[in-house]
């Protein structure tokens, strides 16, 4: 390549020594050796100037070029050096990539707080606010405003846990709907969860305490078509897009007409199991056309606004989700049964 | 209630198939639960009369004997071995030949019995499937035709409805109610049963007179009287209609009166009018001091506030509940004084209730009865027992009522029906609908004027009749159409319900599972956790159990509880949260709401803190974890700070262990509390290892939290960072130390934060040595070491005269 030998020489000895070159600390031997602040070829183009004119361009062009080859050189052997280097030290430190990762592992949310939150989602996303009342309430709250008589078997219905001074533990979130209602004017959309109490014994499908979501939609056009539009939007959002609804006639004091709501069971689509107890609908919820009679205990004039309202049970919805066969685990918190709705990824099904 | 099939159809024609006409009831609010055939398997059971006593065979154990009976059949005789106490010559009874089926897919054949052969089965009422009674074989009378299939003799070929009627339908408690119902859904032609009695001298008011004292109570009283009767039993058929529908027959007047109220919902109530002095009733308030004895034989004490029914001189029956047992129908009575009449629904239901006294007859009385339905139950039942009784209707019917109720009108608006339902159900249909319900309707003009019968008391308004309209016209017809949106309005959350989601998501994440607790609790286990006061707890006054009777003042107890059962099952390592509401009695600032309430965050922590993995030592968690769930969910509030206050010695609350807790303050409010659980709690709780526990005020942070970030300048220029360590005695804390440090005001010390305590041999006894990490950067330029070194300099100086203590600083 150079026709001097000199640069000639430096070159030829430098590139047997790179190929040769063990470590990447070697090949920086090399280039210190070589093209370093005093290096052997730093050293000849300093000293051009000793050189005859005549052959300075040509030497000085030489050894320009023999400098840049020998970088690409180096740069080129570095790399594989690097690589080479790399995977010894990889092999002299083996890891167990099949070792657990380090993570602090979530707890559980409970189940019904999991059901809870799905069903505020979805009726948020239908434009209902989230309103809460008091769980000791007054009998004019839980029963009076809402039309219940009294001394009449409709109060049977619901089976009351009292407190002193004639208070008592709200049997329904119906009376969240009065407190809402009597602290402003319509449109009111609405749904108020928590828990509510009954004097029921315990056994596998009943709790004295449970948890209950209200619906409460008020304005001038609700009607039953609307209440049941809204529940089918729901249920398909909570139970599958296949989900359908049918109505039966009920009696709810404080509802007129009223309804019971049931879900076509979404385990066998209609045709009858063991979970539906081959009825093919499931049981999942009360509702009705506010009555005449609570909207003008708020202060509302029923010949101007109409609404409905709707009651369902959370247990039931979780009951029917997860099924879960006995309502005590919801409140016995086993991490055992608990644990099964946390996110794992040891429980995650082969 | 049960409802007969062929009781039914007996007041409406349907061939519906049992299980159709459930539906289309259920679907018209009048919800059937169960659809039984009245027996099952019962096949080739016919009438046979005993002739002959053949002979007795041996004891097939000690005081059983089986005997041999000849029982006639029209076209054959058979021997049929008997252990009932009551086979007679002459008797019939159901007789179960070779190849009979009984309940139970029982199959007769003959049989051998200890030598001597047998050809069928005498059937008592349980073998038949057809009642309880098995002391011995059914009796049957002696014109049952021989020969004739018990099935058809006895009417057996049915089917029973179980029907659930809500409390506002009183009306549909009843064979007719029903059959009214069943009309309005098929549209088929309802019958009213005959009601008319022949009456015969003398007048009734000259045996008897009726005289109402009260009519608030009792609007409506009217009574027959029924002579020359035989009291004996019930004909077959209506014995075994009675025991259809779950009733049990006495006799014929007392099964009379329980047929009418079943058929008709009006209960009756015969006296022996000979047990009534002067023949007179009474319908008056009982008088203090007032007892009676009721026909379950219990003496019961009567109170000024229920309605008596009595005679010259005392109460012979308790209105609309039972009658007394002194003036009861018995054998030997021959004139009976039927009582019909309407009580005030509520006083029945609280003197059912004072006496714990439930009865059909209170049942329906308290759903409020037929204020008209009076008269045709008595003139039924009249005609009943002097058709069963051998008896004479006395003339006219004692009939006191003395305010006639006038029956309610309405005016029906079509475009109400469809502002409500959202459908327009046609103009003719909703009248057909009515009509057949029992409303009268006048269509004439643009509202239908609708006349309420006497027996719908539960319609009162407009908005009734829709209900009405679309029950039996079909919930299925009304579309799914949702209502146009209105006025625009923000969708809205509680921001204590938003602030629990938050903090809760932070401690699952954390590690911790999420628990939901009963909110009633032991009051023994309080009083050991230190709620000893009853005027500061908020208490149940009908508890399904002592141990569940107070609400809870903390949501601690209920997850002490949930570390137990754990704990107890092979769970030693529980680490667990709530979010909830505790009760203390109401203060004035809560308004109407009867008890004060407030959102609380609890955690308690026992045994490992985390799991056992490759990568991390096993610890036990301390009062450290607890407090730092405390601090975790305050952060995750956005507390802006809070400093940690210890109680003085002793008054920490009764739960927590003396020197092991405390409370962290916001602007000086407490707004958390920590701590170890005291050891005698423990042992309440039969918990072997340390627990721990935390507790956040949600309500009280909800108010002094949400402050939205501004946003500071990043600094431009490098920060310096110094440790220094102090070896202090061991009652020096860490926030006595940072407060010392904070409070030097040294230039540029930016942030100081603890890295390392150590207490040990290496310090030595009662010392310890705490290590920290000060920053040093100033706004506007990179600081020298110099300006560093003297800034820290001073901070070891001041800490070392401060604390007399040893200081290393770097």
């Amino acid at each position: 390549m150079a026709s001097d030998p000199r640069v000639q020489e430096i070159h030829d000895r430098a590139l047997a020594d790179i190929a040769g070159a063990r470590s990447t600390s070697d090949l920086e031997q090399i280039r210190v050796r070589v093209l370093g602040r005093s290096g052997e070829l730093t050293a000849l183009l300093r000293a051009l100037g000793t050189l005859p004119a005549a052959e300075r361009p040509k030497v000085g062009q030489q050894a320009n070029e023999v400098k840049g080859a020998l970088e690409a050189a180096l740069a080129a052997r570095v790399d594989t050096l690097r690589v080479e280097e790399r995977r010894r030290a990889r092999e002299a430190e083996r890891v167990d990539l099949t070792l657990p990762g380090r993570y602090t592992p979530p707890g559980a949310t409970h189940p019904l707080t999991l059901v809870l939150r799905e069903i505020i989602d979805i009726f948020a996303g239908l434009g209902f606010s989230v309103a809460e009342g008091p769980e000791a309430e007054t009998d004019f709250f839980n029963f009076s405003a809402l039309n219940f008589p009294d001394d009449h078997p409709a109060r049977d219905m619901q089976d009351t846990l009292h407190l002193a001074g004639g208070a008592l533990l709200r049997t329904h979130t119906s009376p969240v709907q009065i407190r809402t209602m009597l602290g402003r004017k319509p449109p009111v959309r609405t749904i108020s969860p928590g828990k509510v109490y009954r004097r029921d014994l315990t056994d596998a499908t009943h709790s004295p305490m449970f948890h209950q979501v209200e619906g409460l939609a008020v304005d001038r056009h609700i009607t039953m078509a609307d209440l049941k539009a809204t529940l089918e939007l729901f249920a398909k959002q909570m139970f599958g897009a296949r989900s359908r609804l049918r109505f039966r006639p009920s009696f709810f004091p404080f509802t007129e007409p009223s309804a019971e709501a049931d879900v076509l069971c979404f385990k066998c689509g209609g045709d009858g199991c063991r979970f539906c107890k081959q009825g093919g609908w499931l049981e999942i919820l009360g509702s009705g056309m506010v009555h005449p009679n609570v909207l003008r205990n708020v202060g509302y004039d029923p010949e101007d606004v109409t609404g409905w309202a709707f009651g369902m049970g959370v247990e039931r919805i979780a009951i029917l989700k997860y099924e879960v066969d006995d309502i005590r685990l919801f409140f016995e918190n086993d991490l055992r049964f608990l644990g099964q709705f946390a996110p794992s990824l040891s429980s995650a099904k082969a | 209630m049960k409802i007969s099939y062929r009781w039914l159809r007996e007041y409406v024609d349907t061939d519906l198939p049992p299980a159709e006409l459930a539906d289309r009831l259920t679907n018209a609010g009048i919800p059937v639960e169960g659809i039984t055939p009245l027996v099952e398997g019962l096949g080739g059971v016919v009438v046979g009369e005993i002739e002959a006593i053949e002979r007795e065979l041996e004891e097939s154990r000690p005081g059983h004997v089986n005997r041999l009976c000849r029982v006639a059949l029209p076209d054959r005789k058979l021997s049929v071995i008997c252990g009932a106490p009551n086979v007679a010559p002459g008797l019939r009874t159901a007789l179960a030949p070779p190849g009979a089926t009984l309940p139970g897919g029982r199959a007769i054949s003959i049989a051998t019995i200890r030598g001597t052969r047998s050809e069928g089965m005498l059937c008592s009422e349980k073998e038949l499937g057809i009642g309880d009674d098995s002391a011995g074989i059914l009796a049957l009378p002696a014109d049952a035709p021989l020969g004739t299939d018990l099935v058809t003799y006895l009417g057996l070929d049915d089917t029973i409805f179980e029907i659930e009627i809500t409390p506002n339908r009183p009306d549909a408690l009843s064979i007719v109610g029903v059959a009214r119902e069943v009309a309005a859904v098929t549209g088929a032609p309802f019958r009213f049963p005959q009601v008319s009695a022949k009456e015969a001298d003398p007048e009734a008011a000259a045996l008897a007179g009726v005289e109402i004292a009260d009519g608030e109570l009792c609007p409506r009283y009217a009574a027959r009287l029924i002579t020359g009767l035989t009291v004996k039993a019930s004909p077959p058929w209506l014995a075994q209609r009675l025991r259809a529908v779950g009733l049990r027959p006495i006799n014929n007047v007392v099964d009379v009166t329980n047929y009418v109220m079943w058929e008709l919902g009006q209960p009756l109530h015969a006296f022996d009018h000979a047990t009534l002095r002067e023949g007179r009733i009474v319908v008056r308030r009982a008088q203090p001091g007032e007892r009676i004895t009721t026909l379950d034989a219990r003496d019961r004490a009567l109170s000024p506030d229920m309605l008596a029914i009595c005679d010259a001189e005392r109460p012979v029956a308790i209105a609309g509940v039972m009658g007394g047992a002194e003036t009861e129908v018995r054998a030997g009575t021959t004139t009976v004084l039927l009582e019909s009449a309407c009580f005030n629904g509520g006083s029945v239901r609280r003197t059912s209730r004072a006496l714990g006294l439930s009865t059909d007859a209170a049942y329906r009385f308290e759903r409020g009865s037929d204020i008209e339905g009076v008269i045709p139950a008595i003139n039924r039942a009249a005609l009943l027992l002097a058709d069963l009784g051998g008896g004479t209707v006395a003339r006219g019917v004692i009939d006191a009522y003395p305010a006639p109720r006038p029956h309610t009108r309405i005016a029906l608006r079509m475009e109400r029906v469809e502002r409500v339902i959202g459908a327009a159900p046609p103009r003719a249909e909703v009248v057909r609908i009515l009509q057949a319900l029992g409303f009268a309707v006048d269509d004439s003009g643009a509202a239908l004027q609708v006349v309420v019968p006497s027996f719908r008391r539960d319609i009162v308004q407009e908005d009734d009749l829709v209900e009405e309209i679309v029950r039996i016209w079909g919930y299925d017809k009304i579309p799914l159409v949702l209502a146009p949106a209105g006025e625009t309005t923000s969708v809205t959350r509680p921001a204590d319900q938003m602030l629990a989601d938050r903090v809760g998501g932070a401690l699952a994440a954390a590690g911790l599972s999420e628990c939901i607790t009963y909110s009633f609790l032991d009051p023994a286990r309080l009083k050991a956790m230190g709620w000893d006061d009853p005027a500061r707890l908020v208490a149940l006054l009908n508890p399904l159990s002592a141990e569940r009777s107070i609400m809870r003042p903390s949501l601690v107890p209920g997850l002490l509880e949930v570390l137990a059962t754990n704990v107890h099952r092979q769970r030693p390592d529980v680490r667990v949260f709530e979010t909830g509401v505790t009760f203390a009695p109401h203060r004035e600032t809560d308004g109407d709401r009867p008890a004060h309430e407030e959102l609380w965050l609890a955690v308690a922590l026992t045994g490992q803190r985390a799991g056992r993995a490759w990568h991390a030592a096993r610890e036990r968690v301390d009062v450290y974890d607890a407090k730092g769930m405390a601090e975790l969910a305050l952060t995750v509030a956005g507390a802006p700070g809070v400093t940690t206050q210890p109680w003085p010695a002793g008054d920490e609350p009764g739960y927590l262990e003396p020197g092991r807790a405390a409370r962290l303050l916001l602007d000086g409010q407490e707004v958390a509390r920590f701590g170890e659980v005291a050891h005698r709690v423990r042992e309440v709780f039969d918990l072997a290892a340390p627990a721990f526990v935390a507790e956040v005020c949600l309500s009280t942070l909800v108010a002094r939290t949400a402050a939205v970030p501004r946003y500071a300048a990043l600094p431009r220029f490098p920060a310096v960072q110094r440790d220094l360590a102090l070896l202090v005695g061991a009652e020096v804390t860490v926030a006595q130390v940072e407060a010392a440090i904070r409070g030097m005001a040294v230039p540029w010390l930016v942030e100081v934060a603890l890295f390392d305590v150590y207490s040990g041999s290496q310090v030595g006894a009662g010392k310890r040595s705490l290590a920290w990490s000060l920053t040093y950067q100033a706004p506007d330029r990179t600081l020298t070491d110099a300006e560093v070194n003297e800034a820290h300099a001073r901070v070891v100086d001041e800490l070392a005269r401060r604390f007399g203590a040893e200081v290393r600083g770097a």
